[in-house]
Order: structure tokens, then sequence, then C-alpha cells
């Protein structure tokens, strides 16, 4: 899963600052599209793309702001960072609080701006990890029986095997049975680490 | 006058014998006349003198002042010169006639006379007088106008005769020249106007510049005098009698006598004052140019710091560019096996992003620079464009752009480069501000055309906010704005501008949305070769 194909994604209306990044990053070893516009780039989006996207944050038509607006509401988790020109610092404060990684101002020098770039592969990494280990979870979660389901919300809730088998009105024996499942369907042997494991994934599944 | 002239006429006679005067006096009393009588020379002189009579009958013989004597003396004295003298004298021969008429005599009657004889001379000598005499009224009536006239007039009048002496002066050209018009008369008007020598007396103008020539050539009122040719000159310097030179301005005219030149009629005046007032005027307006070039330009500086952020990026673009570059070329420099190839081709995209940062410092130094550098032929193609580049530096933020459209048959124009394109970006910069408030996609078209043989019509249409119901008499003028952080100096300043290119701006309501601007410019004369450029 970490051995996915990172691609640095430009977006930059100038052809010779397109270009010229794009030379420059290939010459980094990194793989790299470029799209002269928003349009493009949102034509061209998939989940499955991974890497970073270098957004210059003024472009004629859709605009950076817009793009990253846009990418929001279809959840996407490639980290930007905005390119901004002189006094487009107001703008940046804008983009950061919509969930922008970073911005470098023109010009900027190399360093830089590959700085940024490479922190923004780690987190896209990370994210991309931390969405792998989740979607295993919830993988999990989805081969638990409904019987399975019910007895793992009220080891969560913090229900003792006894009164899981009152309420439920059924053996004490019975619920132990489910219980071992859950933990082993679940691939814990820890109640602690099954509780962290389900709630981390509360936003993408209906638990508890 | 009058008074007499409703009277009869006064006839005079003049007898030693007084037999003789009861005779004339029985002859002609009660015919109309108002009679007068003298016995002697000197009693004659006194009534004509204080009566002034038409006729005068005259004895020839008599004691003391015989009757040519008092002829003579009538005749000398310009009060009574003009009374007809008859003589009455026996004397009856050839040369007693011809002394008479010598001596100023009207006519001759011999005695013993005829009483209807004297009637009928007396009748025709008064009536010839009378005539005469009206006749003389309604001269120095008229002559009394026109020295009026002459006296009135506030510019120096000459008559001068062929060789350019003052034959008459009226009382401003003495006050002109610094002299009394008695001391103008018979003085040389090219000696003293001019201090140019006199030409030899009854020597013509034209023997002169055949000859040698004392006189210059080409000295202003010659032609008129010798050749007859009407001249107007002014800021001519002429001179006073006192040596003082000023500035004249001059009409000449050719005198004639039938065909034949006399010489010249010469109206002048001193136009110190009136040139002074002229050249105030030219100060003031040399002035209101320098102020209009300045605030053009403060103006154009203005612009530029609107625009600061946007040739900032201008700027940064191609450095970015040469940056990243210059990174890439220098990798490849340390690759075990350079490409040089590649290096060569990445070397030609620095130096050409090089020429594009370089070009918009180019244009920016052009714009604000100062003073304007006055008209030229331009292309009004090529304008256009430098402008709209220039307006795409805020353009980046309109979805629409600018569009420029020129058409085929547009040919050069004659403006100044720097106002007409700070007009142009102003009314673009406006429209596309228009477009961005109104949420306009349509671009901002500038276009151009013919709009007579002799004016471009260059116009930019916007699909934007319009225009206020009361533009149209505020538009133009300073301080008014409908924008919140504008002076409202612009259009003023652009309406300025176009004048002094000798075009006209304005504005029209299109049938859709937005607004049209408007401004026109001279073609510039004799485009045929530039133009097919």
């Amino acid at each position: 899963m970490t051995d996915i194909q990172q691609t640095v994604y430009v977006v930059e209306d100038d052809e010779a600052v397109r270009d010229s990044l794009e030379l420059l990053l290939k010459s980094d070893g990194k793989a790299v599209k470029t799209y002269p516009s928003a349009t493009d780039f949102l034509g061209d989006y998939s989940e499955d793309m991974a890497g970073c996207i270098v957004l210059d944050i003024r472009m004629p038509g859709m605009d950076g702001m817009e793009l990253q607006k846009k990418l929001n509401a279809r959840h996407s988790l490639l980290p930007i960072i905005f390119v901004t020109g002189h006094g487009d610092v107001p703008l940046a404060v804008d983009a950061m609080k919509e969930g922008a990684v970073d911005f470098i101002q023109k010009p900027y020098r190399e360093e830089a701006l590959l700085e940024k770039i490479e922190s923004a592969l780690e987190q896209d990494r990370e994210q991309r990890k931390t969405l792998g280990e989740r979607q295993e979870i919830v993988r999990r979660i989805k081969t638990l029986t409904p019987r399975e389901t019910e007895i793992m919300e009220r080891m969560i809730a913090g229900q003792a095997n006894k009164v899981i088998a009152i309420e439920l009105d059924i053996s004490q024996r019975t619920v132990e049975i489910h219980r071992s499942r859950v933990m082993h369907k679940m691939g814990t042997h820890s109640l602690a680490h099954l509780v962290r494991m389900v709630l981390s994934v509360k936003d993408l599944i209906d638990v508890g | 006058m009058t008074d007499q002239a409703s009277t009869e006429p006064t006839v005079l006679l003049v007898d030693d014998n007084a037999q003789n005067l009861k005779v004339l006096y029985e002859t002609l009393k009660d015919r109309g006349y108002h009679l007068l009588i003298a016995n002697d020379g000197e009693k004659a002189l006194t009534l004509a003198n204080r009566h002034n009579p038409e006729v005068i009958l005259l004895d020839i013989m008599m004691p003391d002042l015989d009757g040519y004597q008092v002829c003579e003396r009538l005749k000398a004295d310009p009060a009574t010169a003009d009374s007809a003298v008859v003589f009455l004298s026996a004397l009856d021969d050839v040369d007693a006639k011809l002394r008479g008429f010598s001596l100023g005599g009207a006519d001759y009657i011999s005695k013993p006379f005829q009483a209807q004889e004297v009637i009928a001379r007396v009748g025709t000598h008064a009536r010839v007088i009378r005539l005469e005499r009206a006749l003389q009224e309604r001269n120095r009536e008229l002559e009394s106008d026109q020295t009026r006239i002459l006296n009135a007039i506030s510019e120096g009048i000459y008559g001068l005769d062929a060789q350019g002496d003052i034959a008459f002066a009226n009382p401003a050209a003495a006050m002109i020249s610094g002299c009394t018009v008695e001391e103008l008369i018979g003085t040389n008007f090219f000696e003293l106007h001019f201090r140019q020598p006199r030409p030899c007396s009854g020597a013509l103008w034209q023997d002169d510049e055949a000859g040698t020539s004392e006189s210059s050539p080409g000295l202003p009122v010659q032609a008129t005098c010798s050749q007859g040719i009407s001249e107007h000159q002014r800021n001519v310097t002429m001179y006073r009698a006192d040596g003082s030179g000023f500035p004249a301005e001059y009409r000449a005219t050719p005198k004639k006598e039938g065909d034949r030149l006399t010489g010249a009629v010469v109206v002048f005046r001193d136009i110190t004052a009136e040139l002074e007032s002229e050249q105030a005027l030219d100060d003031a307006r040399d002035l209101v140019q320098e102020q209009r070039d300045q605030l053009a330009h403060a103006s154009r500086m203005a612009t530029m710091g609107e625009m600061a952020a946007g040739f900032a990026h201008e700027v940064n673009q191609p450095l970015t560019a040469i940056t990243n570059y210059a990174r890439v070329a220098l990798r490849m420099l340390r690759a075990e096996e350079p490409d040089p190839e590649l290096l060569s081709q990445t070397l030609e995209k620095i130096e050409a992003q090089s020429h594009r940062a370089s070009e918009v410092v180019r244009r920016i130094r052009g714009f604000v620079r100062k003073p304007a550098m006055g008209k030229e032929v331009l292309s009004v193609t090529g304008l256009l464009n430098e402008t709209r580049q220039f307006a795409e530096v805020d353009a980046r933020n309109n979805d629409g752009g600018v569009e420029v459209r020129v058409a085929d048959d547009v040919p050069d124009v004659l403006a100044d480069p720097i106002q007409v394109q700070q007009v142009a970006l102003n009314l673009i910069r406006n429209a596309l501000e228009s477009s961005r408030g109104a949420g306009s996609h349509e671009p901002v078209e500038v276009s151009a055309s013919m709009v007579s043989d002799t004016m471009v019509r260059i116009e930019v249409r916007d699909h934007g906010e319009g225009l206020p119901d009361d533009a149209e008499q505020k538009l133009f003028l300073p301080f008014f704005t409908t924008k919140e952080e504008g002076m409202g100096i612009g259009l003023a300043l652009c309406r300025s501008l176009i004048q002094a290119q000798g075009g006209e701006i304005g504005f029209e309501c299109p049938a859709g949305p937005g607004a049209v601007f408007f401004f026109t410019l001279p073609v510039a004369p004799a485009t045929a070769n530039q133009g097919a450029e």
C-alpha cells in the first residue's frame, strides 16, 4: 500500500512556469503531471490519485481557491501547496483555513519548494496509510454477524458479559463465544484496542 | 450760412458817382436782392468784408482806390475772394477788360449800361456764386467728417507719394511716431520708420532695383509704392521719431489716379500691447498644457500603482521560470553524461524568459515616461495590442479577457502614443472593472474603424454594469465618479488628452447590458506607405 506511485500535480496557467516546474521536478526524480487550468485538472481527477497538488492561486477562469473547494467537496485527500504572488498572503491564509498544507511565494527557491513538496507527499502517505488501516477495520467490521455486531457495540459501551447476557436474554456462555469471535475477527486481543479501532472509523460506518 | 441761403443774395454796388449808384440801385431794387452801396474803394472793402456779397458791381475809375485795386484786395482776402466781381466802366477797350479778368474779375459791363443786361448778368452771377458757396459748404462738411473719422481712428494712417514721402498723416500716426502731424508731412516714410535712406528724388523704385539700390529690397510698403501691390504684415519693427523701435502691424494699399500709381496709403498700429497679451495667452496655454501633461503623468503613475501587484506578477512569472530552468540546467551539468542538446534547449528557454521580463519592464518604463513625446504616426493595431497586453495584467481576474479587432481599412493615426495608450488603458480597465462587478464572462471588446476620411474611431465595449442614468451630464466632469475608491479624474483627463490630439471622446448606451466608450483620432497625413505596414 505504501508502494503506491505518488505524483506531483502541477496546476499552473503560465506555460513557462509550468514547463520549467515540470522539468525541475522531473530532474529531482518526481513523477509530474501538469495542467494548464483548474478545469483541466478537475476533469482528470479521481480518488485514486496519490501525491500532492502544486496549485497557482490566481488563474483566469477557475482559480486555485475555487478548485480547492471543489476538491474538498469530493473528499479529496491530496495535500495542496498554493503558489502565490506578491501580495497574495491574505488569500493564502484563507486557503490554509480551507485545509491547504502550505503556500509558497513566487519566485521561490528550489529547496524551499522541494521541501514543501516532500512534506506534502509524506503527509499524503500518512493519510493514505491511515486511510488504508481504517478501511481494513471497516472491512473487518463488515464480516461480523448482526448478533456479533450487537455484542461488540455493548462491549465497547463497557457492559459486562453478565449484563449483556441478561439484557439479550441469552446465556453468559453464548456471550463469551460471540465475544471471542468478535475479538478474533477484528484481529485483536485487547478490548482497549478494539475500542480505539471502532472509534477511529466512526465517521466511515454507523457504529455505536 | 443757412441763414444767408434762405435770404436774398447780396449785391454790392460800388461807384464814386452818386448818379450812377442811383441808376444801378433803381435798376436792381425789388428784384430779390439785398443791395449795398459804396461810393469809394475803402467803403466797398469794408462792406464786402462784413456782408460777403455774392456779386460786386465795381466801377473801375475811382479816386484813391480804383476798381482794379479794390478787386485785387478782395481776391487777396479769403473772406471776400469768392464774390463775383463785375467791373463797370466806360473804358471799353480790350486791355481794360483783360486786366479786369486777370485780377479775378468775373465779368465786365460797359457804360452806359443797359438795365436788362445788368439785371441778367447780376442774376446769373448771383446764382453761380450761390451754387458755388453751397458746394463749398458741402465739401467742407464732408472734409470735416473725414477729418473727424481720421482723427478718431486709433490706427496711424499715412498717404505716401511714390517715393514714400508722407503727404498725409492722421493724429494717431503722429502719436504712434512720437511727433506732430506737421513734422511728419514731407518726411520720408522709409527714412523715418525703417531708417532707410530716402530714394533719390525723382528716381523711380524700378530704377533703384535695376541699378545699385540704396534701399534694401523687400522693405515694407516698398512693393506697394513701386509696383502697386497691396501688403499686409504683422510684427514688423518700425522706428519712432526718437529712434526707438516698436512692433507694428500694417496694411499698405496702392493709391492710383486712373492707371497711374501715385503712392500708397498705409494703415499701421503699434502692437506691443497686443503681442504682450498674446504672449500672456500663449504662456497661459503652455501652463495649462504643462499642467495637463503633469496630471496625465501623475495619473499614469497612479495607474501603475494600482496595477503594481499585477506587474509584480508579470515579472515574477518569467523570474520563477528562469529560476526553475537554471536549477534544471545545473542538475543536467552535474549528471554523469550531460546532454548538451537538452542543456542548450533549457538555456534558450531561460533567455526567452529574460526577454519576457524585460519586455514588461520596458512597457512600464514607456508608460510612466515623462514628459510626453509628442505626436507620432501610429499603427492603431500596434497601439491597441500593446495596450491590451498592459490591461491583461488586470484582466487575469476577468473571465472574458480583452479582445482587439481592427478593421482592415483603418490607416495610421497621428497622436501622442503614451497619452492615447493612457486613455485606451483607462477605458479598458474601467470596462474590465465593470465586467468583473457584474460577474460577466463576456470579453471586453476593443475595436477600431473609420468614421470619416479623416477620423478613426476606437471603441471599448463591455457587458458589465452599464452607466447610471445621470451619467450623460456628469461622466466627463472632474471629480465625478461611480467608483468608491475613484477620484473622478480619469475620464475628465481622458477628454482633455483626446482633445489635445484633435479627437473627441464620448460614450453610448448599447442595446444590451454594459457600456460603450469611444474616442476618435485624426488620420495621419499621407499614410499610404506606413499604412501598408
